[in-house]
């Protein structure tokens, strides 16, 4: 057991993954759906039933993960200073105005929604900021990127639910999903600059170096391109803000899931002072696997 | 834990698991169950590791419960024996077992004790440094009993041990083994003393107390290892060149530092230095006394060396009227004979080992090893004085220690005499602060090293020397190893059989050089504590020859690599189950200076399991089945329980014609340990001991050095000169040679008065070259350190010292310099294959920077086969690397722990 | 007020994970669990290289990010400073281990023992389902500590008082006691020697000391 340097940790796995994905871009098609619906778009009502959907998959997602399942009550005790219990708190309440916007329609439904929504991805956001052992998590910056990427997932799964329901995606919408897109990649890239300037783990660094260029390329150039272009085509809008839709969804999930496994690395150990064993020379000090 | 214990006690009971124990512990038992071990705060006043057991002790309870276990006797039903042969044991009643053994020690007791070659029939090993003796209950009574019994078939003496610490250290100063005297040691220079791993809880305690007052220690060995990471400077050295570094200090000493800086009185009067040295290497002696003289100052004339009020020349040459005698008390010189001090002698003789010298040969700065030099004589505090329990004594706070295969093989005679030699300059030997001994094992009575200070020759302390003169030297050895033919110093004592050549046993079973009766094949081999199938050297060699053992009758924990061979397993109770009382405290290797003695007993702590037995109780059943009932409880009102039940003070000796029962012997053998302990005041048996678990009484710190005593009876330490040594080696040659004998000639050569740098390293090179290889092929030096976990617990085979004991660096595989691996394209965990010209082995490659660049680590001994657990380790051991050879082994009889190799990748991280 | 503290003196720690078999036995943690450990830390590049021996193992933080975390309010701290789990509340979801920066937090989902299969008497003795599936930890040997004060010992001096790992360490490296007494054990060594506490800057106010110098 050489577990000196920071690790991956092993604690959340692709599930914890997989509820940070789910409930991202559920809550980011909650609230484009919605955005669409008060700038008097007509949205597709599935959208909110998929925003559920994708809520509540993480959600099941993250209790097949916990060690005590039958106990899940118990997360609801700590609202005070626990984010999983406040996003724990949020999510009946935004399931069931969901239920409703899909149900009822109409934008006070659908504004509910998405503020419970932006409440739900908020708390995700601060869940990660306050994992304190995780430096890639706890990272101030982690929060706007969580917001942003959210929007970028939910806005690809808008465009591409569009074609999906028969209609090409209004100019609003494309220019909302192109504009999360860039809010996401300055968010990204902010990210990554902060996070290096603070210190990370090298290991860290290099996981989300790994991906950086996927990120900038096929997660935000290529759908900004094409929402371009089908702003420009609209004959061809449908197909091609599918494309557009599909690439921003699957960037913010492949970041999603690089910071939730492959960066996470933790804190490891560090020694800022080495015993003084009557040595001459310098203090010195060790923090193994940060440079 | 569910619910409260019905019954819930704390028993008191000792750790020997190590050579650095006793240790005193207790043991949480709750409704029966062993739980947990804790130290044992009760004896925190009087044990100098307050009451504290290490790691090892801690896998006790698992050792108890492990599924492993033989619990019931076992007989062999494959009469086929080797490492391929299953060896098909199956359960037996005790009594069956005890028949086939009786029968077999009967037919030996009916054909006589010895076979045609004069060897004994019965051969005995036991492992981990004495330790066995304090588990096997009244076995060493058993064998006292029996009669001659070959225990020299080594299990890792001689090679892993500090052969010739042991046994030049006993000459020198009663020092079966060296330590500082770390309580007010102001600087160590440790050449490789692992103490930090292998100095046991007193040990590390005692130096981590040290630290924290200032104690600076300067760690010179080829790997960063344990101690080196608590030590305040590491100085990476070119393994076996350790005589070299020490010879550049003495020459410091004596070439670069004013005179008056050392410790001339203790020169002049502690030791020989002041004797005069004739032309042929041996002391000029009054022709009357045949004293050896000294050139007296005040009346300018020689006088013997014990003249009152002489004040002897330490340096000078002088012309005297004497007569010099060499071997054989042949007469080289009479009349007016010149001669030289030996001090004298000693300082020409270091003229040429400059720090710039040995700097090429240990790859270490000459401004490192004259500054070490400096740093020493500077803490020496010569001059100073302290007061030890109202004895005034010099103090002189600096020591040198040395660690194995520095102080073992080629090269171990070298470094042990510099070692003795530098801090004698200072006067830094056997005084407080300095470089202490620890107890006997050669000399006489064990029990009281400061009692085995008697007058010998020449006014040195007396030394039991195997004779080499023509009347009593005997080419026709005892046991196998023959240590009573070739090495003089290994005395003739009872651990004298382990401490001779304990490989040439083994060797030698496929062809006696010329001169010995053949070596045979023991007829019965009882086997205790020990794995030389996986400790020794060649191991795949060794375990063959074990296969070929008539019969063997293995003392079994679980199955291993050794008893895999053998006929009959015995399982008998282990830690926690069996009872037995030992001696504690006085002061013993590693590091065991009390201010306490006594006696402290092992007792059941849980029920035994299985069919398990004491070890007492078989001793007992083995001597009346085998008519030896008598003598075997004569043996134990003797003494061979640890202490004589019958003194001129008290008398609790059992009745010798009836067998008596384990509690019986014990509680016997515990009122005369209260009868001792309170100068019979007190005669509480066993059933106080067994509440306290410890008795002891003060034991005065002044008889932790040697000093006092040699000054009480007017004796000199045997420094620096050798003459006697030299004698016995030039006796000891013509004696082998007389009879034909010339295969121990180079071992001959080490007998030297001065002894003078040879190319230590280049033997090891040699070894290649004379395997056919070419030494390039195999650059690096193999070399393997203590693990505290493992060390001597034969707990290789418990989970939980398995898991903490990989939080240590270099448990997992072969460590390599960082740089070297990158050379070479070898990653953190890749397969590499080490390999010498005839063996190899693999392992997985564990990186550092806290090595050379030319040397490989492997720490512990692996390469488990048959020992369940353990098998699964995938650990390379050196052992199976290491070959037995007599070009490298040493005139004790020691070969050092270390093998050239080749080193390359083979597959990559699993 | 009372704040025990562990101090590691890092001049005399030899790695020999000694404390850490102690804490195994005294907590009769599962294999592979250890609530106390021994890093075994190298710095540098031939020749000049170090190596270190950090004993490390739950902080007992003034502001513990794995209490901030728990949405189940298992995990709490005392006012003397300890940081609790109860396991009949914790859920098991390991926020706090990924809360924690010291790595201190362990979950085991099913039992297993020393050599597979069943457990020997003592593993059997000493299971306790309540421990599976939740979050565990170094604990400062509560239970100890609880029962010793009500017997009017003083934790870190008696040792049935103290911690495990503390009684048991051979080198004297562990020590503990109340830093809120400037009369205590650990107060004064931390006054007579230089000291920090691992990852000072995340602000968790760590229960534990390192003496260096």
């Amino acid at each position: 057991m050489d577990r000196i340097a920071p690790w991956l940790q092993t604690n959340w796995d692709h599930r914890a993954a997989g509820n940070f994905i789910g409930g991202g871009t559920g809550s980011g098609l909650a609230i484009f759906a919605a955005a669409s619906e008060l700038a008097g778009g007509n949205p597709p009502r599935a959208a909110y039933v998929l925003a559920a959907l994708f809520i509540v998959a993480g959600l099941s997602l993250v209790w097949l993960e916990i060690g005590r399942p039958w106990r899940f009550l118990h997360v609801f005790f700590n609202p005070q200073t626990s984010w999983m219990t406040r996003e724990a708190l949020i999510a009946p309440p935004l399931l069931i105005a969901l239920a409703a916007a899909a149900w009822h329609g109409g934008a006070a439904l659908a504004a509910v929604a998405a503020l419970l929504a932006l409440a739900f991805v908020y708390c995700q956001a601060r869940m990660l900021r306050g994992s304190m052992g995780i430096p890639a998590w706890r990272e101030p910056l982690i929060v706007p990127l969580a917001l942003a990427t959210g929007l970028a997932e939910g806005a690809g799964v808008l465009l591409a639910l569009a074609i999906v329901a028969g209609a090409a995606p209004s100019r609003f919408v494309l220019i909302l999903a192109l504009l999360s897109l860039v809010a996401r990649w300055i968010a990204w890239a902010a990210y990554c600059r902060h996070l290096a300037r603070r210190g990370a783990p090298t290991a860290t660094r290099q996981a989300l170096q790994a991906i950086d260029l996927q990120v900038l390329v096929l997660g935000t150039i290529a759908p900004i391109a094409l929402i371009a272009a089908a702003l420009g085509f609209a004959d061809y809008a449908g197909p091609i803000a599918l494309a557009a839709g599909v690439l921003g969804l699957a960037a913010g999930w492949l970041i999603k899931d690089t910071i939730l496994t492959r960066a996470a690395f933790n804190q490891g150990f560090a020694v800022p002072h080495l015993a003084r064993l009557g040595a001459v020379g310098s203090d010195s000090s060790t923090r193994p696997g940060w440079s | 834990m569910t619910g409260a214990a019905a019954t819930a006690k704390q028993v008191a009971t000792y750790c020997y698991q190590c050579v650095a124990g006793p240790d005193l512990l207790t043991v949480r038992v709750e409704d029966g169950v062993a739980l947990a071990v804790e130290p044992n705060f009760c004896a925190a006043a009087v044990h100098p590791g307050a009451g504290r057991v290490c790691v090892k002790a801690y896998g006790l309870v698992q050792k108890t419960y492990n599924p492993h276990r033989v619990l019931s006797p076992m007989k062999r039903t494959n009469a086929k024996k080797g490492r391929d042969e299953e060896p098909g044991f199956v359960p037996i009643s005790w009594d069956e077992a005890f028949d086939l053994i009786a029968e077999k020690l009967n037919g030996i007791r009916a054909s006589g004790l010895l076979d045609a070659s004069g060897y004994p029939k019965v051969a005995a090993s036991f492992g981990g440094g004495g330790t066995p003796q304090s588990y096997m209950g009244t076995f060493p009574a058993y064998l006292a009993a029996w009669g001659p019994v070959d225990m020299g078939f080594g299990s890792g003496q001689g090679v892993k041990c500090y052969h010739s610490e042991h046994l030049y250290g006993e000459l020198w100063h009663r020092a079966f083994t060296v330590s500082p005297d770390t309580p007010s040691c102001r600087y160590i220079i440790s050449l490789g003393s692992n103490t930090e791993a292998s100095g046991g809880v007193v040990g590390v305690k005692r130096h981590a107390d040290a630290r924290i007052r200032g104690l600076k220690r300067v760690q010179v060995e080829p790997h960063l290892s344990v101690t080196g990471a608590c030590s305040a400077e590491w100085v990476p050295i070119r393994p076996k060149t350790d005589a070299a570094f020490l010879y550049a200090v003495i020459h410091v000493l004596l070439h670069e530092t004013p005179r008056a800086s050392l410790d001339l009185a203790f020169l002049k009067g502690r030791t020989a230095s002041p004797y005069l040295v004739g032309a042929h290497g041996y002391y000029l002696r009054d022709p009357a006394s045949a004293k050896p003289l000294v050139w007296d100052r005040v009346l300018d004339r020689p006088v013997p060396y014990d003249t009152a009020g002489a004040e002897p020349a330490l340096e000078g040459s002088f012309t005297a009227p004497a007569i010099e005698r060499g071997a054989d008390g042949e007469r080289l010189g009479d009349g007016a004979l010149a001669g030289t001090t030996a001090f004298s002698r000693l300082v020409a003789h270091m003229s040429s080992y400059t720090p710039e010298w040995a700097a090429e040969i240990c790859d270490v700065p000459a401004a490192t090893m004259r500054r070490v030099a400096n740093e020493f004589i500077a803490q020496a505090c010569v001059g100073q004085t302290v007061e030890i329990d109202g004895m005034v004594l010099p103090f002189r706070p600096v020591a040198i220690t040395l660690g194995k295969t520095v102080n073992n093989g080629w090269g171990g005679y070298e470094c042990c005499w510099a070692r003795t030699v530098a801090v004698s300059l200072v006067g830094a030997l056997e005084v407080p602060g300095g470089t202490l001994g620890t107890t006997v094992r050669l000399n006489r009575p064990m029990s009281d090293r400061i009692g085995s200070v008697t007058p010998g020759v020449d006014g040195f302390m007396a030394y039991p020397f195997n004779p080499t003169d023509r009347e009593h030297w005997s080419p026709r050895p005892n046991i196998r190893n023959a240590y009573r033919t070739l090495v003089p110093l290994a005395a003739n004592g009872p651990w004298s059989q382990a401490l001779g050549p304990t490989h040439l046993a083994w060797m030698f079973l496929d062809g006696t050089p010329e001169g010995l009766p053949a070596v045979t094949f023991p007829e019965i081999w009882f086997v205790y504590r020990t794995n030389p199938a996986i400790s020794f050297w060649d191991t795949a060699a060794l375990a063959e020859k074990m296969s070929r053992f008539p019969f063997i009758v293995a003392f079994a924990y679980t199955r291993d690599e050794t008893n895999h061979m053998a006929d009959i397993l015995l399982p008998e109770c282990t830690d926690l189950e069996g009872l037995q009382l030992i001696r504690i405290g006085g002061t013993k290797y590693v590091e065991q200076f009390w201010d306490e003695e006594g006696f402290a007993l092992r007792q059941p702590v849980v029920a035994a399991r299985g069919e398990t037995r004491d070890f007492t109780d078989i001793a007992t059943e083995l001597a009346q089945r085998t008519g030896l009932l008598e003598s075997y409880n004569s043996a134990i009102n003797r003494g061979a329980a640890g202490l004589p039940l019958k003194t001129e003070r008290y008398d609790f000796s059992i009745d010798v014609a009836k067998p008596h029962s384990r509690d019986e012997i014990w509680d016997a053998a515990c009122r005369a340990a209260s009868a001792e302990v309170t100068d019979g005041a007190a005669s509480d048996g066993l059933d106080w001991y067994r509440t306290h678990g410890f008795r002891t009484r003060p034991f005065t710190r002044t008889d932790w050095y040697l000093y006092p005593a040699l000054a009480r009876q007017g004796l000199r330490f045997e420094l620096p000169y050798q003459e006697r040594l030299y004698r016995v080696g030039q006796e000891l040659g013509r004696r082998l040679h007389e009879r034909g004998m010339t295969w121990w000639d180079s071992q001959l050569s080490e007998y030297q008065a001065l002894p003078a740098w040879k190319d230590f390293p280049g033997l090891w090179e040699k070894a290649v070259v004379a395997m056919g290889a070419r030494a390039q092929d195999f650059p690096f030096w193999l070399v393997t350190a203590r693990s505290m976990q493992y060390a001597w617990g034969a707990n290789v085979g418990i989970e939980l010292i398995h898991e903490v004991a990989a939080n240590v660096a270099g448990h997992g595989g072969v460590v390599i310099n960082g740089d070297t691996a990158a050379g070479l394209g070898i990653a953190e965990g890749d397969l590499v294959e080490i390999r010498t010209p005839r063996r190899a082995t693999r392992g997985r490659a564990v990186l550092r920077q806290g090595i050379r660049p030319d040397t490989l680590l492997m720490v512990g001994q692996f390469d488990h086969w048959a020992t369940p657990y353990a098998r699964d380790f995938d650990v390379p051991s050196m052992n199976a690397l290491v070959p037995l050879s007599l070009e490298l082994t040493d005139a004790t009889g020691s070969g050092a722990d270390l093998v050239r190799v080749g080193l390359a990748r083979v597959g990559a991280r699993r | 007020m009372t704040r025990w503290a562990m101090v590691a003196d890092l001049r005399r720690c030899v790695g020999c994970q000694t404390c850490t078999a102690a804490c195994k036995h005294a907590n009769g943690t599962p294999p592979g669990v250890q609530w106390r450990r021994v890093l075994d830390m190298e710095t540098g590049h031939y020749p000049d290289v170090r190596r270190a021996f950090v004993p490390v193992g739950c902080m007992h933080c003034d502001a513990p990010p794995c209490r901030d975390v728990c949405p189940s309010t298992a995990t709490r701290k005392r006012a003397d400073g300890i940081v609790t789990i109860d396991y009949d509340l914790c859920i098991g979801c390991s926020y706090c281990a990924v809360a924690c920066p010291y790595q201190a937090r362990h979950k085991t989902d099913r039992a297993s023992f020393a050599y597979g299969g069943g457990p020997s008497p003592a593993e059997a003795a000493r299971f306790d389902e309540g421990r599976l599936a939740v979050a565990t930890k170094c604990t400062f040997c509560v239970d100890r500590i609880d029962a010793g004060l009500e017997k009017g010992l003083t934790p870190g001096i008696d040792p049935e008082a103290t911690p495990a790992c503390v009684t048991s360490c051979i080198a004297g490296a562990l020590h503990f006691g109340d830093v809120e007494d400037p009369a205590s054990n650990v107060s004064r060594l931390l006054a007579e020697n230089r000291h920090f506490r691992m990852h000072e800057e995340l602000g968790t106010g760590p229960g534990f000391y390192y003496l260096w110098d």
